[in-house]
């Protein structure tokens, strides 16, 4: 398998932008992705191997148009495959230490584990039942 | 401990760790023994504590054993139903992998049968279950806030609320616009440190992998030191095959470990703690024992969920998922809108980045050009509500066990079967409606509604409901079979009805009864 077409598949699922966004195939994670394939997916090997049975040889010499319009008859063909791939692409892309930086700095959500730091929080605001209180009960009495 | 131990409980979950830890502070001299399928799994170290915390969601975390297929899981046939099972395997039970949304089933839950014509009626009451809510809620630390008027009147919780986020407050102002009902969600975690092993909760999210901080509440966190304290044993990796019995008096289970030793080990009473599924294909190991209700009346709680998109960042990651705030509006039955009981609303926080991407609680973002951009108009900018609809328990849903297929450790494979019955089905299609009337109040600019969440069978109820005698139940009121005498069901099988709220505080609560009452005829004998 030529890791060509990975990177060329890669880009076309994730071509980001001019805003800042990378490429995933551009940005190096199609080793990361054939890894998440294998651990994410009991199958994931099995479901790469069908996957790239669809795409022709020449697959990244093809223009961008042409790969997009393979891959969306795979999705409609092999819509299990084809989510299987995505899902490792998507996986490998947002984990990605660069683009969570991209995205700390898009966001401000912070390129770190939610541990052991945990985040800020407003206190509960008792006065925002007033009107709840208000009403009185309505949990039903049984007989 | 000896070999021939009074009681063992299968499963060291919800309900089997509170079971064993109540038997044990009420009964010392009892020798209780929990067998456990799964092993220990070290929330102090768990994958939120790693940057990609979100994988381990998808494989090791997951929630449905046929994806997770870690070595201590046993397959279910799921291909006849829509819901797929979801329930964790190890030390703790599903309570690993929970929310720990901790509401309680109201009065009328117990009463369906009386007050709506439909189902049945529990033998037993909300009132006598609540002082054992009340035991419970201290030992799993819940925080909430009393006086709320959807539910009767109740002591303090033991901690205070958990913080509000952004996404909590708009909904809590629309609510009000509405006229609507709604409350903080009670939750099975702690607000404040309660010294020496659990501290508060610092708001990371993703409360669904354990919890590092050992601030949301799980059974071992919760139970297991103070039963083991209390001269409870509990054996894991050991996987109950076969329920022993000598015409109609169980003698011992038979046991597989991880080596594939079988061993056979004798005692008094066995109590069932793990699931319905588990409870099902243990009963089916008992050939002399026969009950046609057993298996039928399935019940789950279906779930729909509308995510609303908002213009501002919410910052959705911050704070328990799964418990920000609730309505129970819509609970009861209405005679104009076409069906009876009813279902909870429940809010749910946003998402981390890739579980964003792969859709979430909402739809999964569309590839190709225009995807960051779509994930920029998502990320941290939604808040969900589930609409978690009471199901009627129905003889067509049911749990069947194939006796003729066998799983990696030599057990029959259960196979659930579902469907959405007609009045499900109309209360959550109301439900949806009711949904989305309130994200569009609190300002959503688009609304992504999934109709029916597939990997949501979590609350796996009834099919060995209790009753007064076999002509209409299987177990008694303190879960023991009919016909036999020391074989005790606590596990969510032993359901009469669903309710629209999440389960765990009611069947824990009737797991302290059922230890309080095994108590009581053991010192009669």
């Amino acid at each position: 398998m030529s890791s060509d077409v990975v990177i060329a598949v890669l880009d076309c699922l994730v071509p980001g932008d001019t805003d800042g966004w990378p490429a995933a195939g551009q940005h190096g994670l199609a080793p990361k992705m054939l890894e998440l394939l294998e651990t994410l997916s009991v199958d994931g090997r099995q479901q790469l191997a069908i996957f790239l049975s669809h795409l022709p040889e020449n697959f990244p010499a093809l223009s961008t148009e042409k790969q997009i319009e393979i891959l969306k008859t795979i999705e409609l063909s092999n819509p299990d495959t084809f989510e299987t791939i995505l899902k490792a692409c998507y996986s490998a892309y947002y984990t990605d230490p660069e683009i969570r930086r991209i995205l700390e700095l898009k966001t401000g959500y912070e390129a770190r584990p939610p541990q052991p730091l945990g985040y800020d929080m407003l206190p509960f605001d008792e006065s925002l039942l007033e009107p709840v209180r208000a009403r009185g009960p309505i949990w039903r009495k049984v007989r | 401990m000896d070999p021939s131990p009074d009681i063992i409980i299968v499963g060291a979950g919800a309900t089997g760790l509170s079971f064993a830890w109540r038997l044990a502070t009420q009964q010392p001299n009892l020798k209780i023994l929990i067998l456990e399928r799964g092993g220990h799994i070290d929330q102090r170290q768990g994958p939120s504590l790693s940057t990609d915390w979100e994988l381990a969601l998808q494989r090791q975390f997951h929630a449905n054993p046929n994806i997770r297929r870690s070595a201590v899981d046993y397959p279910v046939d799921e291909t006849a139903t829509p819901i797929k099972p979801a329930f964790f395997n190890a030390v703790g039970g599903s309570t690993i992998r929970w929310g720990a949304h901790f509401p309680r089933f109201r009065p009328s839950d117990f009463r369906v049968l009386s007050e709506d014509g439909v189902a049945a009626d529990w033998p037993i009451t909300y009132e006598s279950l609540a002082p054992y809510m009340d035991i419970n809620d201290e030992m799993m630390g819940v925080s909430g806030l009393a006086g709320d008027p959807a539910n009767p009147p109740r002591n303090n919780r033991p901690h205070p609320p958990l913080g509000f986020c952004r996404g909590s407050l708009k909904l809590a102002r629309a609510a009000n616009k509405l006229r609507w009902h709604w409350w903080p969600a009670d939750a099975a975690i702690n607000s404040r440190d309660d010294s020496p092993n659990r501290s508060a909760c610092n708001n990371c999210g993703p409360c669904g992998m354990g919890c590092p901080r050992h601030a949301r509440a799980s059974a071992d966190i919760a139970y297991l030191d103070k039963a083991v304290t209390a001269g409870v044993a509990l054996r894991t990796h050991t996987i109950v095959r076969k329920i022993k019995a000598s015409k109609n008096v169980i003698t011992g289970v038979e046991t597989i470990d991880g080596t594939g030793k079988i061993k056979v080990i004798r005692c008094k009473e066995v109590v069932l703690a793990g699931n319905a599924i588990s409870t099902n294909i243990l009963l089916a190991t008992m050939p002399d024992w026969h009950n046609p209700l057993l298996g039928k009346g399935l019940m789950l709680h279906p779930t729909a969920i509308v995510t609303g998109y908002f213009a501002d960042n919410l910052n959705g990651h911050a704070g328990p998922f799964a418990t920000s705030l609730i309505s129970q509006e819509f609970c009861e039955t209405k005679e104009d809108r076409g069906f009876v009981r009813g279902f909870q609303l429940q809010a749910l926080r946003g998402q981390g980045p890739l579980s964003t991407a792969l859709g979430g609680y909402g739809q999964r973002l569309d590839w190709g050009a225009g995807h960051t951009q779509a994930f920029a108009k998502a990320f941290g900018k939604s808040m969900s509500l589930t609409v978690t609809c009471e199901d009627i328990p129905e003889p067509e849903n049911c749990i069947e066990i194939n006796m003729h297929t066998q799983d990696k450790f030599g057990m029959p494979i259960a196979a659930m079967r579902y469907r959405l019955g007609d009045n499900t089905r109309k209360l959550r299609d109301y439900g949806i409606e009711r949904a989305s009337d309130w994200l569009n109040d609190a300002g959503a600019n688009r609304l992504a509604i999934t109709r029916l969440s597939v990997q949501a069978g979590f609350h796996i109820m009834g099919t060995a409901p209790m009753g007064s005698d076999k002509s209409n139940s299987v177990t008694s009121h303190d879960g023991r079979l009919h016909g036999i005498e020391n074989l005790t069901v606590i596990d969510a099988s032993v359901f009469v009805t669903a309710s629209p709220v999440n389960p765990t505080s009611t069947l824990q609560a009737l797991a302290l009864r059922a230890a309080d009452l095994m108590c009581e005829r053991l010192a009669q004998n």
